[in-house]
């Protein structure tokens, strides 16, 4: 009888000391998504299988085995352990904790149930075992070897529950539709494109604001799923545009967006070599980004970026096709692009002696580009000339994102700190060139995470430097060498580069050298992320 | 999915009524394919009520018994927030009855017109047809809308004002200065009140004495006007925002005493008891020139949706003056706009148009609050010392 009453207190304490340890997994699990090969990747990197607790567990799931018949050391050893578990467990407080969302409560109880499974069927085994007698104890070391394969469970409670999430997924899917189709009149326009789709989103649903009740889809929700939760969360019946942004990893996955919102416009942005580890080849990109242009009707719209070669060699037959670009000859242009400390000022150039000038006070090319793609895409959909330029001149530029501004000493900075690509620094290089009235000045430590590539778009920076600026200060050892190479290969003279060791010494360089009416570019990576 | 549009009506106004006639006739014009009214009735004691027997006017004969029908609600303060809740929830009741994506005021008069409402609304973040709290208060108050007019060079007549405890302490100042700028005869109206309530004509001291004694009782703010005597009346509707707005025909009432009173103006039987002429009959010059100082007004004092300007002609020379404006109009001006080729479905889909296009351009301005002055150190510290200091 005695035995009956500790056996239940183990399984009870042990029980309490799982549950809390599952609420962990789960937490982490959601954090990785739901999803099983990243969390296993995480398990991986964080070691979190063998954590120490988990060895422990181990261990005094291993010695209660083998002293089985000494049930009450067995006892007394996962009870202490069971406690140190609870109490080093609960009250923890995390960054992120776990939200209890409708499906972290089902794969809880899943696994919570599982778990039950594992103790009565420990106990099932260990009745017609040698040790039958003592079997009480089994549910409890059940529990415990649970514990130490915890995050088993929770991935199994996930498997189990596949098909009900797929059904719930669907659901929500056909709702999604639904809503869509209770909407007739809401003008829907996708943007895809290896990169400037989120810029452009953003400048087309300020733009078509000053006409449109406009809803894009936030942040990065832009995958089916995201359109499915920005449609059913966000979406007002009295919006009348929805733009999308639809990314793409694998082909096929902008069409499945399209069978879902059937676009009557689209804007593909950029067609480069982004995701190729999944995509392969190029073409397979273009293939990708163009399932957009694929889904519109003959009375559709399709707005492509032909600067970029795999977008202009690519025809379209099937809808209403609209070339712009910066570079290419294309109908509609972006052309008397001039930079100053206030801004850009360009004109938009199309067809039918459309011209149409505008200020803003975003920086760079690739700026210039998505702010034509958006303006032509309000064109189509008849918001005013006027009103365009009234919402271009009102766009807020992202700071550390090639903004500009001044000091009360009159000195122009341009700030494009955040950037750490090379396309995006030789468009800033490129304004920097174009600043009239002063020294141009860049202060860089150079681009990192380049891989094999390092040196050498390091040094293509460094060449980059000597053709649009006066001054360069180097920052840091890291691309010293490729970077000054790169100067002194443009024919920039030794004497305008100065090196300096942190970011400090180049301010203090800069307070020397800077006068009124300077321009000083911060380009790349924050200096004090690395050294 | 419909749109959800929270009609509100009725409220603490001496226009009440009025208010629930006009309402009814909005929430009959919607398109009920795009859009599902909720009526929300305002008691004449505050109280919020919702429910379709709302809907219909002959119900608000006996408005105990209808108020026993519908259900009390609230809505909370709160920035983002948009439900309805339920003010008289059971146990088992629901909290949020219901969910406004977009509210169309309907009120009429002090209290509800003057820009208060309007203040909760935006104290809230719901989008709201009409004009915002600034262009309300300036449209109701005659004195000050006046000031604006006159300083923007539209024309108004001379006036002069003057509040309840100067007219207390130093009356013959008072009567000094309407007799010295004004002279005989003149209007007195008490500054903000929608209707005609507290108007008065005086042709001598002793009447002004007793219209001025009448007035206060009223307001505590007190215009006095010069009268135009050979006076007509034109009305202009306005429909837009302060940049792009449009004129509708001009409507001229036919005024049964020297001035339209309150009692001709409502108890004859409904709203169009003052008999009216749509066009109104006048010169093609002097109506642009209506029409034109109409809009002027509308875009002076940054108003929204779609109001009324009551202006005057002086018969005699055919001068023109702005009178006042009506920011929520008595039927929202439907007929004038219906004369002008816009359905009062179309004048309710404008309206809630307009209405999202400001709450876009509210809400596509930079209001960095994000930051924490009181996280900042140094000068906060010295901020809060000297705001506590006894």
């Amino acid at each position: 009888m005695i035995s009956i009453v500790i056996a239940v207190f183990v399984t009870a304490v042990m029980a309490v000391a799982l549950g809390l340890e599952l609420k962990r997994d789960l937490m982490m699990f959601q954090q990785n998504s739901y999803r099983a090969e990243r969390y296993r990747r995480w398990l991986a990197e964080s070691k979190d299988t063998t954590s120490m607790v988990r060895v422990v567990g181990l261990v005094v799931l291993f010695l209660s085995l083998s002293m089985f018949s000494r049930r009450f050391i067995a006892a007394g050893l996962t009870v202490a352990f069971a406690l140190w578990v609870i109490k080093s467990l609960s009250g923890r407080k995390y960054k992120k904790p776990l939200a209890w969302t409708a499906r972290a409560r089902r794969i809880y109880g899943v696994a919570c149930a599982l778990s039950i499974v594992v103790a009565v069927a420990a106990w099932c085994i260990s009745n017609g075992s040698l040790y039958a007698t003592d079997s009480a104890l089994a549910p409890s070391l059940g529990l415990l070897a649970a514990f130490c394969a915890s995050h088993v469970v929770i991935m199994a409670a996930n498997w189990l529950l596949k098909p009900v999430e797929g059904a719930i997924t669907r659901r929500y899917y056909n709702d999604a539709a639904r809503i869509l189709r209770s909407m007739p009149d809401l003008k829907i326009i996708g943007i895809t494109g290896s990169y400037g789709k989120t810029s452009t989103k953003h400048y087309l649903q300020r733009i078509l604001s000053e006409k449109y009740d406009t809803l894009m889809t936030p942040g990065s929700y832009n995958t089916t799923l995201g359109v499915v939760r920005t449609v059913r969360e966000y979406l007002k019946p009295y919006n009348e545009v929805f733009i999308v942004e639809m990314g793409a990893k694998n082909v096929g996955d902008i069409k499945e967006i399209c069978d879902l919102v059937h676009p009557h416009m689209g804007i593909i942005t950029a067609v480069g070599p982004q995701h190729l580890e999944s995509f392969k080849t190029i073409e397979r990109v273009q293939a990708a980004k163009f399932e957009l242009a694929d889904a519109l009707g003959a009375d559709g719209t399709i707005i492509v970026n032909d600067d970029f070669e795999k977008i202009a060699d690519r025809p379209v037959s099937n809808c209403n096709v609209l070339r712009y670009g910066v570079t290419s000859n294309s109908p509609w242009r972006a052309v008397d692009i001039v930079y100053s400390s206030e801004g850009t000022t360009f004109t938009v150039v199309g067809p039918d002696g459309v011209r149409m000038p505008l200020r803003t006070r975003l920086m760079g090319e690739a700026n210039v580009s998505d702010l034509l793609a958006a303006a032509v895409c309000a064109l189509k959909l008849g918001v005013a000339p006027g009103a365009i330029a009234a919402a271009v001149a009102s766009i807020e530029p992202v700071e550390h994102r090639l903004s500009v501004k001044r000091t009360p000493g009159g000195i122009t900075i341009l700030d494009d700190a955040f950037n750490s690509n090379p396309v995006g620094s030789r468009m800033a290089l490129e304004v920097l060139g174009t600043m009239t009235g002063g020294k141009r000045i860049v202060i860089t430590p150079g681009m990192i995470e380049l891989g094999e590539r390092q040196f050498e778009l390091n040094r293509e920076l460094g060449s980059h430097i000597a053709r649009n600026a006066d001054i360069a200060i180097v920052v840091g050892e890291y691309n010293r060498e490729a970077i000054v190479q790169g100067i002194e290969d443009g024919g920039m003279n030794r004497d305008a580069v100065k090196v300096v060791d942190s970011f400090a010494q180049a301010q203090a360089e800069l307070a020397r050298i800077a006068a009124k009416g300077d321009t000083v570019l911060y380009e790349n990576d924050l200096p004090d992320t690395f050294k | 999915m419909k749109t959800k549009v929270g009609v509100f009506f009725g409220g603490r106004s001496t226009e009440h009524e009025i208010s629930v006639i006009s309402a009814n006739q909005a929430m009959c014009a919607f398109n009920p394919d795009k859009y599902e009214i909720i009526p929300i009735y305002i008691s004449k004691e505050g109280r919020w009520y919702t429910g379709r027997e709302l809907l219909t006017l002959s119900n608000y004969r006996n408005i105990p018994e209808l108020l026993k029908k519908v259900t009390e609600i609230y809505m909370r303060p709160v920035y983002g927030d948009f439900n309805l809740y339920n003010a008289r929830k059971g146990f088992f009741g629901k909290d949020v009855l219901d969910t406004l994506d977009l509210a169309v005021p309907v009120l009429h008069g002090t209290n509800v017109e003057d820009g208060r409402f309007e203040g909760l609304l935006e104290t809230i973040g719901l989008p709201y047809a009409g004009c915002d709290t600034l262009a309300s208060a300036n449209g109701m108050d005659k004195i000050t809308m006046k000031m604006i007019l006159r300083d923007q060079n539209i024309p108004v007549v001379d006036f002069t004002w003057f509040t309840d405890r100067q007219w207390a302490a130093k009356r013959d100042e008072v009567i000094a200065e309407i007799e010295n700028k004004l002279g005989y005869p003149v209007i007195v109206k008490p500054a903000d009140l929608g209707s005609s309530i507290g108007i008065g004509t005086a042709h001598n001291r002793e009447a002004l004495i007793a219209k001025i004694n009448d007035a206060v009782r009223f307001s505590p703010r007190i215009i006095v006007e010069h009268m135009v005597t050979a006076l007509r009346e034109i009305n202009c509707s306005v429909l837009g925002d302060a940049d792009e707005y449009e004129t509708s025909v001009l409507e001229e009432p036919i005024k049964a005493e020297e001035i339209l009173s309150y009692g001709d103006k409502y108890m004859g039987g409904g709203m169009h008891a003052a008999q009216k002429r749509i066009p109104a009959e006048l010169p093609a010059n002097t109506a642009a020139e209506c029409a034109r100082l109409a809009g002027e007004t509308f875009r002076v004092l940054g108003c929204h949706g779609v109001s009324r300007v009551d202006l005057i002609m002086d018969g005699d020379n055919g001068k023109v003056y702005v009178n006042e404006i009506n920011t929520i109009p008595g039927s929202l001006s439907y007929y004038l706009w219906e004369a002008a080729g816009v359905s009062f479905e179309e004048l309710m889909d404008r309206l809630v148009k307009l209405a999202l296009k400001r709450h876009r351009a509210q809400q596509g301005k930079t209001l960095s609050f994000s930051a924490n002055i009181f996280a900042m150190g140094g000068g906060a510290k010295g901020g809060i010392k000297g705001g506590m200091k006894k």
